[in-house]
């Protein structure tokens, strides 16, 4: 036991006690904000994008053309009305497009209520504009149909709307919680950010341990370590110590980012999602820690298994493959969390971290299939560290060639 | 101490170790010498559990090996490496604290040992910054640090300078002053000649000599007298009991026959010879070494592999 201690705390200062880890740890939050929340502020605002150059339109009504001047105003571009009807005043626009002189160029035809208007972008791909567009000419056609029939506009949009639902979660005690959007959409958005917490976590720091284990046999310190305690004692302290310091990271992102919900959110009048209650939180910690885990062993067996580092990441297949089910099946999870396969997969070890995170998120499930599922990944960890253990008792000698899966389950069974 | 009894470990169709058995003492320095490839490092490596033997046994005061045992012994492996990030000081307290010592202990006894081996001005310093005879001298600091009852090493001269080299051999003769049971391999015959008390040379496996270096000496000796002398010295290949002479520039080299004897040479070169100097020559165990092991047949061939012929003469 002291010697496992002292692995532990040894292999925690290699790790911990370096400027990269230091600077990783203060800086992490604010590398992933710039990489998830930068690019859908600025998505949102297109004006940011484009320096508002003006938006050409060609030909159309009183009407129609009041209907884009809003549209322009908004995004803070002008409106240049012209004609384009002659071919080669129609290039010159479309130059114009091209050349980023003209943000857009929008052929307006007299009966453009009927015969359809046509949008000229230089991607195509302006979903924001397009979107605009589409709902201020929309809007105009429609109370025009309306006044061509002879039913007034504002009946019009009335017989045409639609009807309130408000979707209640039943809770427990007959608790009714009520959310304002839809219920889906921050379940899948909540359960989303947990999956790729764990799955962002376990690759990195799996892939850290799976080298530590590497290293003992490229730099030939094993036979030494061998010579004065256990491989089982080695693997345990190797996890543990790098475990610890990648939560000690966590921990001091976590705490950051509450920090940051509790005072900018409210600043900016957000509010976090209703998902993230300290129950689930409590849970997200408690699976958390056991994917980290399960994946820090099964990487520490790839690396007791592989011959240099090139080689432990065409083994680590398998296990990436584990992770990657549950992150393309989310939204069908999130749907139907008590269908046979959610179960299933909840209760499998490689996939219930997240899986059984993704039940709990949406409907609790029976509270012994929670623990049958933490009891099934505790003993797969354990087995897991066992199995990395022998694997490296066996391969550390075995350098000069690379092991298949084959092989390397026929060491495990060597005595 | 310790024990090996009729060990055999076969890697497919070579036999790496063919039955080798030995013992070493306490207060004793066993060699285990031998080429490259004999299987020296094989044996150690069973002897630290790293391997298991096919057949044979390998005991520690008449007990089996067991984890406990492993605070007792001290192993400087042949393959050596240090985490190369971890500071010097800290990887010695590291190893210390393996063996079972507090970090207090292990304080105490690195301070001394790091300024016997030229390295206090290092402690602070990460072990990538060292230079490999640097390396190999902490490495053998940290197989040492615990005080073991047996230690083990594994080539432990190879690639230091002839100042570390002196500093390991003080350390080794003062380990065996203290009673400790040592055990090492080389195939550098000048060191077995200096250090060990008995040894066993091993070729491809098996045992060719075992006892100690007199006694090899004493069996393995040729005969031979170095002569400096002025004159025509054609005759002495002439002279009953000589076996063979070699000429070198100042001298001459003469192998006497079995049961011949160097008084009776000098006698038959007097007055016919103005002699300067003549020498009895020991022959040095490097030279019985190369002689036995080219007449097993096996020669001194290249790193790491035992001849795959040599499977056929089992």
């Amino acid at each position: 036991m002291p010697k496992l201690f002292a692995v532990i705390r040894h292999e925690f200062k290699l790790a911990a006690a370096n400027k990269t880890f230091v600077v990783l740890t203060i800086l992490g939050p604010f590398l992933i904000l710039a990489i998830t929340v930068l690019p859908g502020l600025l998505s949102m605002n297109p004006k940011t994008l484009s320096g508002g150059t003006p938006i050409a339109v060609s030909g159309g009504d009183a009407a129609g053309l009041a209907a884009l001047e809003a549209v322009a105003a908004n995004a803070g571009r002008s409106l240049v009305v012209m004609s384009v009807d002659a071919d080669d005043a129609r290039s010159a626009a479309k130059a114009k497009v091209l050349d980023e002189s003209y943000a857009a160029l929008i052929l307006l035809p007299a009966d453009w209520i009927d015969a359809g208007v046509t949008l000229y972008t230089k991607t195509g791909t302006d979903a924001f504009l397009y979107g605009a567009v589409r709902e201020a000419l929309g809007s105009v056609a429609r109370s025009a149909r309306a006044a061509q029939s002879g039913i007034d506009p504002e009946l019009a949009r009335t017989l045409v709307q639609g009807v309130d639902l408000s979707v209640r979660k039943v809770g427990g005690g007959a608790v009714e919680e009520e959310h304002a959007e839809s219920n889906f959409e921050t379940t899948l958005f909540t359960a989303m950010a947990f999956v790729m917490l764990i799955y962002m976590t376990t690759i990195l720091y799996g892939q850290l341990i799976g080298r530590s284990v590497v290293q003992e046999k490229t730099s030939k310190t094993v036979e030494i370590m061998l010579s004065s305690l256990s491989a089982r004692e080695l693997m345990f302290g190797k996890i543990l110590g790098l475990g610890i310091a990648g939560l000690l990271q966590y921990a001091v992102w976590t705490g950051m980012a509450m920090l940051l919900s509790k005072l900018v959110l409210p600043a900016l009048g957000l509010a976090a999602p209703h998902a993230v209650s300290a129950a689930n939180l409590g849970w997200l910690v408690l699976f958390f820690v056991l994917a980290f885990f399960l994946y820090a062993s099964g990487y520490a067996a790839i690396g007791a298994a592989a011959e240099d580092e090139h080689h432990l990441g065409q083994l680590a297949w398998p296990l990436l493959i584990f992770l990657i089910i549950p992150l393309v099946m989310i939204s069908s999870f999130v749907m139907n969390p008590g269908s046979g396969l959610s179960v299933a997969l909840s209760l499998f070890p490689m996939t219930s971290p997240i899986v059984m995170l993704i039940r709990i998120l949406v409907s609790p499930p029976p509270l012994w299939q929670i623990a049958l599922a933490l009891s099934l990944l505790a003993g797969t960890i354990y087995a897991m560290v066992a199995f990395a253990a022998r694997i490296f008792r066996v391969g550390m000698l075995m350098t000069g060639k690379r092991a298949t899966f084959k092989e390397i389950l026929k060491w495990a069974r060597v005595r | 101490m310790l024990k090996v009894e009729k060990v055999v470990k076969t890697y497919e169709t070579v036999h790496a170790v063919d039955g080798l058995s030995f013992e070493a003492r306490p207060g004793e320095i066993f060699g285990l010498i031998g080429p490259n490839g004999a299987g020296k490092s094989t044996t150690i490596r069973m002897i630290m559990n790293v391997i298991a033997p096919d057949s044979g046994s390998i005991s520690f005061d008449e007990k089996p090996f067991s984890e406990a045992m492993k605070a007792r012994i001290g192993y400087l492996p042949e393959e050596r490496g240090l985490y190369k990030k971890a500071k010097v000081e800290e990887m010695l307290l590291y190893l210390a604290e393996l063996k079972g010592l507090s970090r207090a202990e292990a304080r105490m006894q690195a301070a001394p040992l790091l300024e016997r081996f030229k390295l206090s001005d290092w402690r602070g310093h990460k072990i990538e910054d060292l230079s490999k005879g640097m390396a190999q001298k902490l490495q053998f600091i940290g197989s040492i640090i615990h005080d073991p009852d047996l230690v083990l090493f594994d080539e432990p001269f190879s690639g230091l300078d002839p100042v570390s080299q002196d500093l390991l051999l003080e350390a080794v003769l003062e380990l065996k002053a203290r009673g400790k049971t040592v055990l090492f391999s080389t195939h550098v015959m000048e060191h077995a000649e200096r250090l060990c008390d008995r040894l066993l040379l091993v070729c491809k496996g098996r045992e060719l000599f075992s006892g100690s270096v007199a006694e090899i000496k004493a069996r393995h000796g040729s005969n031979s007298v170095q002569i400096e002398f002025d004159g025509d010295a054609g005759f002495v290949a002439g002279l009953p009991g000589v076996e063979s002479v070699r000429a070198y520039p100042r001298w001459i080299e003469v192998g006497l026959k079995a049961g011949a004897s160097a008084d009776e040479l000098l006698a038959a070169l007097v007055g016919r010879l103005r002699i300067k100097r003549f020498e009895l020559m020991t022959p040095s165990l490097h030279s019985i070494f190369v002689r036995l092991v080219n007449d097993a047949g096996a020669g001194v061939d290249r790193d790491g592999g035992v001849p795959v012929a040599s499977s056929k003469e089992h």
